[in-house]
């Protein structure tokens, strides 16, 4: 039903209405207004209209509605994002709400894979999946109660679980696209109509990745087909704290070359630990930094001699265990860790990746600016902290907490020289958007955007999808 | 290089005044979405799921606490003018806590719900009404109902009745049991009847002014406060019971809040048969086997924090078997009646009641159980809607053919359970450095008590499952056979800390947070982790 009703007035409204239903679609300003912002603080422009598809052949008809037309389509998730990605760049945008497109296909058991709808919430993915007993490898951003697989793989998100299984894109192994002409592609061994979607890389080249943080420019993602692995049930966690950050980066390197933990968290400075566990430190005066780390195995032996080895590990750099209750609570509370840290304000951002072993560089800098700009005098509180991936590089997450309006325009340009001093410590932003876009454009080697934007043109060839993303401008 | 904030100079709309106080809140808001999308099963043991019933069913996010804030900035910021589409919008809301209960941005969570009636007060104020509120507004003005009824025939439902002047308890009807759901009203008291309850009602009861404060219409309700309070006083009132979840809510949280004082003790029926199965005085026994399901009224769970009370006395009755939907307790999705919204977009109510019932059919019971006429009404009106069978009971109701006075259902005691309940209480020191208010839920396979820490180093051991504890502990069995052999309170910290950091198959410790971590530490919790060697 409706109650707030459409304005009429986008030029596309008719149409949309006869693709969809008048419930699914609304241009009225007060709607709009609802969709113009994600969760940080940057603005772009307000979408034309909102549509909420239901199905991939709505998606279809709605591409080629835009198509014909020449109208920008600009695809949306759970919009709790924190660069910017899902913010139209021009005006008039057909918006989509995929949020509705949540279903959960099939769950193949033969080749442990599970195919969704790319609308689906991490968090109910989880859920679905446990009610089977089997587990994702990526498990989602921290954001995963709200963040949508489509979205996050579209803008190669990172979070839970990546210490073992890497950033969200890892675990893809298919996608159905509908592209700019409103036919769909299925990548991996969605090439075969007759295969299961077993494999990404199968016979041809991979198109999957073509697709994968694309911030929505190369097409609307509608299915996602990611790993699945059996359900283990047993859990073993370590507290450890050390007198230097560079005692704790190379635990955190020599750890994560291991592949022990499900996820290994380092906490850069006190000050970090005190905003995100007030109290934990005040017995442990000596240690600066701190590191959590998780294992999840099917054995419990197995579980436990992981942990005993890491135990080992963290005495050679100096380690103080400091037990577990940390390491538990991070991983209890599992989506809902970053919320209560609101409390201390309105966050500014810097998610990057960088190799864990320049971590203590870039804090050198940061711990720099943080004293320029007085920021604990100001109220001005902060957070670094470093998710080891993969093998050997980490997430650069150092936010700043804005506690009150006033303090923002002092705070925005402490925050601008971090996002310079990242940069030139050789960070590579895993996501762009508006947050990273312009700094990562300049940066960026030229053959290797030109390449890019071939692929774009050949693709898109309207440009109806997310126009002017990774052109830089702000 | 620098980017910008805001395309535009915050400039505060001086005609939004209520609104406006609740800016610096809004500032904490960081869009996460929670409030609207939050699945939170699996990852925190918390049993969230899409909590914005009307959302769910609008679909749009601005119907979700999320959209709606963004859309209050955008007022305030003057980026979008009052008007009638935000009258509409503004009454979708049916105020009813779930996304504050799910949000953990501060520490009580964002309150949305104030800030709409905040903006409903800046929307009457600024004459931007729906006609259909003023016609309520007047009704009670007029006829001390919002139903347009006249008043005389208040108390007509119960027949030539003739009411003692004065009694230790009052029976507060309220609007909607005297003139839409009268069957509450009827059954209330003839259950009160059978039990013997000395008792009264009001003879010019007036309207509780919920509708009032929820439409942003404040001005007669001090008012009509006044006169029930006079009434209520003159008829010597020691305990007020309502079976009106939203009368209870209004009469303990908003006449205090609007600075009125009494000196009676309000309870909701609820509590109240609660109390009297406590005491023995009452038991309840099904001829038959029944499973029944309990919708949590939004007005008595999440804003008064009445869960367990209508629990316990449903679980009371012999051969009754509660069953809980999916969402639940302080997760509850709204029936989608209050705020004003049945009043406002009917067909809207009906929608999220429907859904409501199909989550209570998804429990495959024989019958759901509310509290509230406003819900029972909604939710009959739901079923109706979906052509569903279900049948939806209010609890006097449901309770009323079920009486057996006096016969105390037995239920099975853990032994295990009351050696715990007396080794807490006579270790009050385990508890110290917690704050007046902190409450501690204990779980021994399935078996529950509380400890409510009253003073320094005071607490109180209740023998039932706390209302809305901060913390839930559940324990193995041996891990307590363990625990109550130490002497020493720094002994069993030691330990209770061992169990949870290093369980093993028998002797385990399990949390669940049912607080953020910000709040937890206000309470004093930090101290106790502390002692316990958990941090």
């Amino acid at each position: 039903m409706t109650v707030v009703g459409s304005s009429k007035n986008h030029p596309l409204y008719s149409e949309l209405v006869s693709i969809t239903d008048e419930e699914r679609v609304n241009d009225n300003q007060v709607i709009i207004a609802a969709y113009a912002q994600d969760a940080c603080h940057l603005e772009a422009e307000k979408p034309g209209i909102i549509v909420m598809p239901n199905s991939v052949e709505e998606v279809q008809e709605i591409v080629k509605l835009c198509a014909r037309t020449k109208t920008p389509i600009v695809p949306a998730g759970g919009r709790n994002g924190i660069c910017g990605a899902v913010l139209p760049r021009v005006p008039n945008v057909v918006m989509l709400d995929m949020v509705n497109m949540d279903k959960v296909i099939k769950i193949d058991e033969d080749v442990m894979t599970v195919t969704i709808e790319a609308g689906l919430r991490w968090a109910e993915l989880i859920h679905r999946l446990d009610e089977k007993d089997y587990k994702l490898g990526f498990r989602g951003p921290y954001g995963g109660n709200v963040g949508t697989v489509g979205g996050s793989v579209s803008i190669n998100s990172i979070g839970y679980a990546a210490s073992k299984y890497g950033p969200s894109t890892e675990g893809v192994v298919s996608l159905e696209v509908v592209l700019a002409n409103g036919e769909v592609i299925r990548t991996g061994t969605g090439w075969n109509p007759d295969a299961q979607l077993f494999g990404r890389y199968s016979t041809f080249n991979d198109l999957t990745g073509i697709f994968l943080g694309d911030h929505g420019t190369l097409g609307i993602k509608t299915k996602v087909t990611l790993k699945i692995y059996p359900k283990a049930e047993f859990f073993t966690y370590g507290d450890f704290g050390f007198k230097t950050l560079t005692e704790a980066t190379d635990f955190l390197l020599e750890a994560q070359k291991y592949g022990f933990t499900e996820e290994l968290i380092l906490l850069a400075d006190r000050q970090s630990t005190e905003t995100f566990f007030p109290g934990l430190l005040n017995k442990h005066k000596e240690v600066q930094a701190f590191i959590s780390a998780i294992v999840q195995e099917t054995d419990l032996q197995l579980a436990n001699r992981k942990m005993e080895i890491l135990r080992e590990m963290s005495e050679k750099f100096g380690a103080k265990d400091i037990g577990n209750f940390a390491a538990q609570m991070h991983w209890s509370e599992m989506f809902n860790l970053v919320q209560p840290l609101y409390n201390n304000g309105f966050w500014l951002n810097t998610c990057h990746l960088r190799p864990i072993n320049r971590i203590p560089e870039v804090m050198d800098r940061m711990w720099a600016i943080f004293k320029k700009y007085k920021l604990l005098d100001n109220d001005i509180k902060w957070i670094a902290s470093c998710l080891a991936a993969d093998r050997a590089y980490a997430t650069g997450w150092i936010t700043i907490f804005v506690p009150t309006k006033d303090k923002m325009e002092m705070a925005l340009k402490a925050w601008n020289e971090m996002l310079d001093e990242i940069f030139d410590t050789g960070a590579c932003p895993y996501w762009s958007g508006l947050l990273w876009e312009e700094r990562a454009v300049k940066k960026a080697d030229k053959n290797f955007l030109d390449t890019y934007w071939k692929i774009k043109k050949a693709l898109d060839p309207e440009n109806i999808f997310a126009p002017e993303v990774f052109k830089g401008g702000n | 290089m620098h980017q910008k904030f805001s395309k535009e100079v915050t400039k505060i709309t001086t005609n939004l005044k209520n609104l406006s106080k609740y800016e610096d809140e809004m500032w904490l808001c960081a869009r996460c979405g929670d409030c609207s999308l939050a699945d939170k099963t699996v990852a925190s043991n918390r049993d969230v799921y899409l909590p914005c019933a009307i959302k769910n069913v609008l679909g749009f996010e601005a119907f979700a606490a999320r959209g709606r804030i963004m859309i209050m900035n955008d007022l305030l910021n003057e980026r979008i003018p009052l008007s009638n589409d935000i009258v509409d919008w503004a009454h979708t809301c049916t105020t009813c806590k779930s996304c504050m209960e799910t949000c953990t941005a501060t520490a009580d969570g964002i309150n949305l719900p104030d800030m709409i009636e905040a903006l409903r007060r800046d929307l009457v104020q600024n004459e931007f009404v729906m006609p259909k509120h003023q016609v309520i507004e007047d009704s009670i003005n007029e006829l001390g109902n919002p139903y347009k009824e006249p008043s005389g025939k208040r108390l007509e439902l119960f027949g030539n009745r003739v009411w003692p002047e004065t009694a230790p308890v009052i029976y507060y009807v309220g609007c909607t049991s005297s003139y839409r759901e009268q069957e509450i009203a009827r059954t209330t008291v003839e259950l009160f009847d059978k039990l013997g309850i000395d008792y009264t009602v009001l003879p010019e009861e007036q309207c509780c002014g919920s509708v009032l404060l929820r439409l942003g219409r404040t001005k007669s309700f001090e008012r009509i406060t006044k006169m029930n309070l006079e009434q209520m006083k003159a008829a010597g009132a020691q305990t007020i019971v309502t079976a009106c979840a939203g009368c209870y809510r209004t009469w303990k949280i908003d006449v205090p809040n609007e600075g009125y004082k009494y000196d009676f003790e309000l309870l909701h029926v609820t509590e109240f048969l609660d109390r009297m199965v406590g005491e023995g005085k009452v038991s309840f026994e099904s001829p038959k086997p029944l499973k029944v399901t309990y919708h949590d009224p939004c007005h008595l769970g999440r804003h008064a924090e009445v869960y367990e009370a209508p629990r316990r006395v449903i679980e009371s009755v012999e051969n009754v078997t509660l069953v809980e939907m999916e969402t639940n307790k302080r997760y509850a999705h709204c029936c989608g009646s209050g705020g004003g919204v049945k009043g406002s977009f009917g067909n809207l109510a009906n929608d999220v009641a429907g859904n409501r019932i199909r989550e209570a059919e998804e429990t495959e019971v024989d019958v759901l159980i509310t509290a509230c006429p406003f819900c029972h009404k909604g939710l009959v009106d739901g079923a109706k809607h979906i052509d569903s069978e279900l049948p939806v009971v209010d609890l006097p109701e449901f309770l009323l053919p079920f009486v057996r006075k006096g016969r105390k259902r037995i239920m099975a005691e853990n032994p295990l359970k009351k050696k715990f309940m007396t080794y807490l209480t006579a270790h009050p020191k385990i508890f110290e450095g917690l704050k007046k208010g902190a409450t501690i839920d204990y779980d021994l396979e399935g078996d529950r008590f509380h400890v409510f820490v009253t003073g320094k180093s005071q607490i109180d051991v209740n023998p039932v499952r706390a209302e809305n504890p901060d913390v839930e502990l559940i324990f193995a069995p041996k891990a307590v056979e363990k625990l109550i052999t130490f002497d020493s309170e720094d002994e069993y910290a030691a330990r209770f800390g061992l169990f949870f950091k290093e369980p093993t198959d028998d002797e385990w410790i399990k949390f669940v947070l049912r607080l953020n971590i910000v709040k937890l530490l206000m309470k004093g919790y930090r101290k106790f982790a502390q002692k316990a060697g958990l941090i």
